[in-house]
Formats: C-alpha cells, structure tokens, sequence
C-alpha cells in the first residue's frame, strides 16, 4: 500500500470515528441536562463499535492485508447470533429493524471467530448508519447460505443499492480520491474497508452478494473439514 | 421557537430534538432535504437547524432550493454540521448570498451552545 493510500484510510477511519463520539458525547450531555439515561446502553454499544473499528484498523495495519490469522473451527450461526446481539441496541436507536435468517443447519467453518464478527459487526453498523431517507422502514439481516464454494454469510438490506454504495466507498480507500462533501452521513467507507482487510487476512475476502432476493456484503468460508470426519 | 431540525443521523436528531424541546422549543425534525422543504410548506419555522451532508440533496442543495421561495427569504438559518470550516472555505462566496446566519462545527458544539445560538438566530436577524 502507497502512502497516500495509507493517509487517506487513516483519515477515512478518522472521519469514521467521529459519528459514534459525537453521538456518545451529545448522549451524555443530554443525561446531565435533561437526567434521561435511556441511551447509556446504547452508548455502550457505539464505544463497542468504535473500538473495534480501530482495532481493526490496527491489524489491517500491521498485517497489512496478508492471510496472516490463524483460522480454527468456527460456527457461523453462534457468530452471526453474536453479532446480532451487539447490533440489535444500535439498530433500535436507529430506526432499523436487524434479523438473522440461516437458510438451514451449518457445520463448522474456518475462521478467526474474533475477527470474523467484528467484521460483521462493522459491516452491519456501516449499513444501518448509512440508511438513506426517513419514511422507509429499513432492514438489515445477518444470513448464511450454502454455495458452490462454500458457506456464503454476510450482512444484508432491503435498500436497493445501499450495499454497492458502501462497497464501493470501501473499495474506494484503495486508490481513488475521496470525496469532500460525501452524501450519506458518517458512511465514509471506512468501516467497509476496515471489515474487508479482516476478512483478507482470513483468506476470505468481502464481496457483493444476494441472499433471499436482499443485496449484501458477504464473505465466502470453507466448511472444516477435521470436524466434519469426525 | 418554532425549529426546523434537518439531521440525516437518527440517533443525533433524536438527541437534539430532545434538547431544543428540553429548552421550550417546538422542534420539527426531518432527515433528508426533500421532506424538510414538505415541512416548510406545511408549517414554517422560525429558524432552521440544517446538516450539509444529506442522502439524495446536499445541504448545499437544500440551501438554493430553499432561498428560491421569496417567501422564506427572511427565516435564518444554522449550518450545523460535521463539515469543518477548512472544507467550506473555497464556498463562503457561495454561502454569502444564501442567508446562512452562524456555522456551528457539529463535533464541538455542544447541546448548550446549539440551543443558545437557536435562541440567538431570530434575534441576530432582526
């Protein structure tokens, strides 16, 4: 990765991070004002988050997108459940709604279980914090389906076209400029960007995928194939 | 007062909303510039809170859209947002024109600040 490349993912995650501080720091300005403490669980959440896009951050650094984690037996549904779990406060406080749907009973894979649901984790946030317009009920679903090559799961919506939005702003921190005056509020990519060179160290790359009619970012992973001899 | 509040992100609207309601104002809030030229029509503010970065229409957009109706010519408006000044620079002569009446630099303003600069917008226009 060239410098500027490098200068200009860092900014991106700058740029990311200020959303969910603002949201965390006006959050507890109103609890002080006002004594509704009723998003501090949510704020919980949104620091969550925001530490795991910089953690994230932080490995992509460092490992600089090579396959370098050590993958082990995962089950997709207990990560996906998982992921759900964190997502769902932030999801509420947003207007969205967040579902799990499995297409069916999965082994395990191979993955980096940590790894694996940050990505997820930053993914789904990516999604419900670029909704694009009141008026619209917006629904973000965690899915797993099977595929010639493997077990396809990733994040979903019924936005047409919000997923290959942010894919695109991910892709984008790659090489191209990036935008002054962007269209959709704290949805630079950099989170995209960020779950993408998790899942690379993985051996298992993001991509553009439809699971049940819905469009979505996914990865594709290999069922383990010690377990499923035994 | 009665405020309109343009705020893309749910959990921020939400929170501003409550503190500008918290401070004896009237607050509609809408999240894109379409639907907040719809609330003008139907009830119009007194001030207007707005954020630049908008799905759809800009800020930006949303700011000659709005001029354009001689009969809100007059109703002062707030930038409130996460674009910093740095960035807005090469547009003043943009904004001149367009009747912006204070920026507010969304990451350091606080509630307390919004809320007085609000209570300030009709005042500074008069």
């Amino acid at each position: 990765m060239q410098t500027s490349a490098d200068e200009r993912l860092l900014r991106a995650v700058a740029e990311q991070l200020k959303l969910p501080l603002l949201q965390i720091a006006r959050a507890a300005e109103l609890a002080t004002t006002t004594g509704n403490t009723a998003q501090l669980e949510t704020m919980s959440y949104i620091a969550d988050t925001a530490l795991r896009l910089i953690d994230g951050f932080l490995l992509s650094a460092e490992y600089g997108g090579q396959e370098s984690l050590t993958l082990v037996p995962v089950s997709i549904s207990s990560v996906l459940q998982d992921t759900a779990h964190k997502l769902m406060p932030l999801a509420r406080q947003n207007n969205c709604d967040i579902e799990i749907n499995l297409s069916g009973k999965y082994g395990p894979v191979m993955a980096h279980q940590e790894s694996l649901e940050s990505a997820f984790t930053l993914l789904g946030y990516s999604l419900i914090e670029a909704r694009p317009a009141e008026g619209h009920r917006h629904e973000v679903i965690l899915g797993a389906h099977r595929s010639a090559s493997g077990l396809v799961a990733g994040v979903f919506d019924n936005q047409p076209g919000l997923s290959t939005d942010m894919f695109r702003r991910g892709r984008a921190l790659y090489g191209t400029a990036r935008q002054t005056l962007p269209t959709v509020s704290g949805a630079n990519g950099a989170g995209v960007f960020v779950a993408d060179s998790l899942l690379k160290a993985m051996a298992a790359p993001l991509h553009l995928a439809r699971h049940n009619k819905l469009a979505g970012l996914a990865v594709t992973l290999h069922p383990s194939n010690q377990l499923q001899l035994v | 007062m009665n405020v309109l509040l343009i705020e893309p992100d749910y959990m921020l609207g939400t929170i501003y909303k409550e503190a500008l309601e918290h401070a004896g104002h009237t607050v509609t809030w809408r999240q894109n510039a379409q639907s907040a030229v719809h609330a003008t029509d139907t009830s119009t503010p007194d001030v207007i809170v707005l954020e630049l970065q908008l799905p759809r229409h800009s800020g930006v957009e949303f700011l000659y859209e709005f001029r354009s109706y001689p009969e809100w010519q007059e109703i002062p408006i707030i930038l409130h947002t996460l674009v910093p000044e740095q960035a807005l620079q090469d547009r003043q002569k943009q904004f001149e024109p367009l009747g912006v009446t204070q920026y507010l630099y969304k990451p350091m303003t606080s509630l307390q600040q919004l809320v007085r600069a609000v209570n300030e917008a009709v005042p500074l226009l008069a």
